[in-house]
């Protein structure tokens, strides 16, 4: 993977997630948020993970799709939305506070890994290996998984019930 | 995207003429669309315009071009704009990843006094090792477009519109997604090409861990997957948006959905799109079920062999080749988008209830069984259990 | 070098492609003189009652919802499939059948369950 590669799709995707913070419409931030994970796929696909990156698009996709909705559901967007940065200054300085430790935390980290060449280089995507590591290996993870899944979806349903429960319309 | 500048813009040519063979297929398929359904209804259709009224949609588009430019006061208007252009990217990048005939062998030759060394041009936009996972990933962004239409547009009815289409096509996305499994179960690989590349020869497989050659038909995945054929093709009808499964846009109900408050260029975009995604499922369903591009029986290298015959160059008969086979897939390709236009102008449009109802618990269920049932059926054949 | 680049070319050229037939017909076509009446959503001709910027029914937020969670035990099967013809050859086709048949089965009852408690009903 260039460097060159590696850094343009990095700044833009610390761009969009930006964005998604700053954003004042919660619509938009859902938007960019679609757009940095189509840009975390393109990193993914760099790295010699296509099938990944094309997970990436599938679930996430989806996934975003899901808070537009709860967005567009709990929100009473008619109103002007509150800006990031208003409000009581005291609460401000600890809002950049907070962002600036956020900050050094992860780019302390990220300096430290400077062979971005080196990342996905020689590496040939092998759907076969990943199968076969994913269905013998991690055999046990794999089925947990499924049961974890259908205690989300258990979780949903009787979150969203309309009648029944103690809800007695 | 290539090593030296020859291979580079030839590249760049290659997607610019997928991206335009995509765009300029649109009009035809209007053209096909009224003059299909006045055959269908009996009645004549656009005749006046040029010959058979081909150039109908000539003047229409330049009609489009003079129409006023209107955006609701209210509405958001970045994404109001934003929408009918995004919606034409996914079926765009879908479409360049299905390779649409044989890759085209270039030998070494001499140009300019310098010598270009021998290329591989795959016949499709950019190769993916991924290719199914890949446009499924892509085709689900359709969505995106169609909630943002439904939101810019500040109208309750593009917006029940556009929650209508999403929550459909992510439905019938699973049904979609599930039929694929069994196809993925027989070719056991990703990639298109390598799918079509099984499908050549007459139908031979296992039987009880030994070999079957069945000599008059050819070795299609229709024969091996029934089932999971005509699931697939009813997903994509729903992934289309198209009738029987047009809710987004029932006008009895809802104007006309997400495109309420659209008109002129910008409608004529989110048709682009459509027809792009109806183009997207037919060349894979002509990939994954009927040989792709290749005659059935007959090999890529036999066609090649064919055409050396008449005295060509390899590179020549190699180009030949492409061309040949790209000529069949299209034949294939415009079959389904018949048989869509047909649908279309048959059956009546189904209610919301039931549209849910056969997604998830018709649709999603046989997909399921197929998966079982092919697996299992796999495993019974392919094993020596005596 | 890597598909990547293409692609990104291409959602490019579709992209200006779009703004570009934008561009010419917002210059072409006349400039619509607004009014209150015209500004308004379309409502077939009424008074506008509401705009579609209100609360949507949970049931579309429910669907989705169960859209990943049934879309990600799909994605899960495709690796199984593309590998289970090597697992038949090798001779541990059962084993590779069974791991799937276990996964398949809570799939199965999450399915059963969810029409069971009547989440997929739309009326």
């Amino acid at each position: 993977m260039s460097p060159t590669i590696f850094y343009s799709l990095s700044i833009v995707l610390v761009v969009f997630s930006l964005l998604v913070v700053l954003c004042k419409n919660p619509l938009h931030s859902a938007l960019f948020l679609a757009l940095a994970m189509i840009d975390l796929a393109f990193i993914f696909f760099e790295l010699k993970a296509p099938f990944i990156a094309a997970v990436q698009l599938m679930v996430y996709a989806g996934a975003v799709m899901v808070m537009f909705v709860m967005v567009l559901m709990l929100f009473d967007l008619k109103e002007d939305e509150e800006s990031a940065f208003s409000g009581n200054p005291v609460i401000n300085v600890f809002k950049f506070l907070s962002a600036g430790l956020l900050c050094w935390a992860i780019s302390s980290k990220l300096f430290s890994y400077g062979d971005v060449a080196g990342l996905g280089a020689g590496k040939e995507f092998d759907i076969k290996a990943l199968g076969t590591t994913l269905y013998t290996k991690y055999i046990f993870a794999f089925e947990a998984l499924g049961l974890l899944l259908l205690l989300i979806a258990v979780g949903a349903v009787a979150l969203s019930r309309t009648k029944g429960g103690t809800h007695d319309s | 995207m290539g090593a030296d500048i020859f291979e580079i813009s030839i590249n760049i040519i290659k997607i610019l003429v997928i991206f335009l063979l995509m765009v300029q297929i649109v009009p035809l398929l209007v053209w096909v669309e009224r003059r299909g359904s006045a055959f269908i209804q009996n009645r004549f259709g656009p005749n006046r315009v040029g010959p058979l009224g081909l150039t109908q949609l000539l003047a229409d588009a330049v009609k489009f071009l003079f129409k006023e430019e209107f955006v609701p006061s209210k509405g958001k208007k970045f994404l109001f704009y934003a929408a009918p252009v995004i919606a034409l990217v996914p079926g765009a990048l879908a479409f360049a990843s299905i390779p649409l005939s044989a890759p085209i062998l270039v030998d070494a030759f001499e140009m300019f006094g310098k010598s270009w060394g021998p290329y591989r041009f795959a016949f499709q936009g950019f190769e993916m090792g991924v290719g199914i996972v890949f446009v499924l990933g892509i085709s689900s962004l359709g969505a995106y477009a169609l909630l943002m239409a439904g939101w810019a547009s500040n109208n309750k009815y593009s917006m029940y519109g556009a929650l209508r289409a999403c929550a459909q096509m992510i439905s019938y996305e699973l049904a979609l997604g599930l039929a694929l499994v069994g196809i993925l179960l027989i070719y056991g690989t990703f990639d298109f090409a390598e799918m079509v590349a099984y499908q050549e020869g007459p139908l031979s497989f296992f039987f009880m861990g030994k070999e079957v050659i069945v000599p008059f038909l050819p070795n299609w995945g229709i024969f091996y997957q029934p089932l999971g054929a005509v699931l697939l093709f009813c997903a994509m009808f729903a992934e289309t948006n198209r009738t029987p499964f047009d809710l987004p846009e029932a006008e009895a109900e809802l104007v006309a959905g997400y495109h309420t408050e659209y008109g002129g260029l910008k409608m004529l975009m989110f048709y682009i799109g459509e027809y792009g995604h109806m183009l997207v499922a037919s060349a894979l369903m002509a990939t994954f079920y009927f040989g792709g591009y290749n005659l059935p029986f007959i090999s890529t290298e036999a066609v090649n062999a064919f055409f050396a015959g008449f005295g060509f160059s390899a590179t020549k008969a190699s180009i030949v080749t492409a061309f040949a086979l790209h000529v069949v897939l299209f034949t294939k390709i415009l079959l389904f988008l018949w048989v869509f236009i047909w649908v279309r102008w048959t059956l009546p449009r189904f209610r919301y209830d039931q549209l849910m109802d056969l997604g998830w618990k018709t649709m999603l269920p046989w997909a399921l069984a197929n998966t079982i049932i092919t697996a299992a059926l796999v495993l019974l054949m392919r094993t020596e259990w005596l | 070098m890597s598909p990547l680049i293409a692609i990104i070319f291409l959602g490019t050229v579709t992209l200006l492609f779009g703004s570009a037939l934008l561009f010419v017909a917002s210059l072409l076509g006349p400039k619509p003189k607004y009014s209150s009446v015209k500004d308004s959503s379309y409502e077939c001709g009424l008074e506008v009652q509401e705009t579609g910027h209100s609360k949507v029914p949970i049931k579309f937020y429910l669907t989705a919802i169960l859209f990943i969670l049934f879309d990600i035990e799909i994605i899960f099967m495709y690796p199984w499939a593309v590998t289970y013809l090597d697992f038949v050859n090798e001779g541990h086709g059962v084993y590779i059948f069974s791991v799937m048949a276990v996964f398949l089965l809570i799939f199965i009852l999450g399915l059963i369950w969810e029409i069971k408690s009547k989440a997929l009903e739309w009326e």
